[in-house]
């Protein structure tokens, strides 16, 4: 992983897009650590019955993803602080998810170095599927 | 829109004794396998969430979780406002803070509490929007996440 520098980035730069196919065998797989009966995550049947065509990711296993656009681009040395998320819509296995960020400010508050960023998730008909903003603390040179 | 939305929040019914009240949701033990199979399922690539050899000799001593790993930690959910409006509820998203990684080998402990509760009317009708906070932290009380979870009741017949 190469490091990103605070010096480096500036405000309007855009990161990603980072391309994501979550698959039936993936949501399976998250399921099956998260646990629980049911439903619309883990039952066709259950997600039918909720008018639903099929079964969908849980709002936070698609946020999951999104965290990875920044977890990536933060670089070893970087961290991330905070997300705010809204989940708008939601998504399912077979889905093409890319996965943006543009950075809206940089300023070093309490001596870190904060880079925040506004963060969303784009589904294949171009619609956002959840938005939100990050900060990431990034080191300096 | 914003400017345009009015705070109804006194007209709503929902159990206003519970606000702030923190208590105790339980613990999780935290494996490798349970971070690794989570991180496979994400199609994450980075070895520290991956791989316990290669986590071992890194900077954590440890496998250690993506970010995002607290939702899948089974601990109760916490006091319930008991927010009595609208035909239907749903996850509208989350707001979270993060501190240290957890990682594999430790027990995380949660708190919970209804942070706030408020109501809004707008072009699309009211929303009541419940904020509860769940705080994450370790057997030596490091703590890992602070969670505001906010869900979203509204009624669809309006």
């Amino acid at each position: 992983m190469t490091q990103v520098y605070f010096e480096d980035v500036s405000m309007g730069d855009e990161i990603g897009p980072m391309i994501k196919n979550p698959t039936r065998e993936q949501l399976a797989t998250f399921m099956g650590v998260w646990g629980g009966g049911p439903s619309r995550f883990n039952s066709d049947e259950v997600a039918r019955s909720e008018g639903l065509t099929g079964v969908i990711l849980p709002g936070h296993m698609s946020m999951a993803l999104l965290t990875q656009l920044l977890t990536e681009w933060k670089g070893p040395s970087g961290r991330l602080k905070s997300m705010e998320v809204n989940f708008r819509r939601y998504l399912q296995p077979g889905d093409t998810l890319a996965l943006k960020g543009v950075i809206t400010d940089t300023e070093v508050v309490d001596g870190e170095n904060r880079v925040t960023l506004d963060v969303y998730i784009e589904n294949q008909k171009g619609e956002r599927a959840q938005q939100g903003t990050a900060v990431v603390i990034l080191p300096s040179k | 829109m914003a400017d345009a939305e009015i705070d109804v929040t006194d007209t709503i019914d929902f159990d206003r004794s519970v606000l702030g009240v923190e208590v105790d949701v339980g613990s999780a033990e935290v494996t490798a396998e349970q971070i690794i199979a989570y991180s496979k399922a994400l199609g994450e690539t980075n070895p520290l969430h991956l791989d316990e050899e290669a986590a071992k000799a890194g900077p954590y001593g440890a496998v250690i979780a993506p970010p995002l790993f607290y939702n899948v930690l089974r601990v109760g959910a916490g006091p319930d406002p008991k927010v009595n409006f609208g035909t239907t509820g749903f996850d509208a998203g989350q707001h979270v803070e993060f501190f240290e990684p957890i990682k594999a080998g430790e027990t995380i402990h949660a708190r919970a509490k209804v942070h706030d509760v408020y109501a809004k009317t707008g072009r699309t009708g009211t929303m009541v929007f419940a904020v509860r906070r769940t705080t994450f932290s370790n057997q030596d009380g490091e703590l890992k996440v602070v969670l505001d979870r906010i869900n979203v009741r509204r009624d669809i017949r309006q």
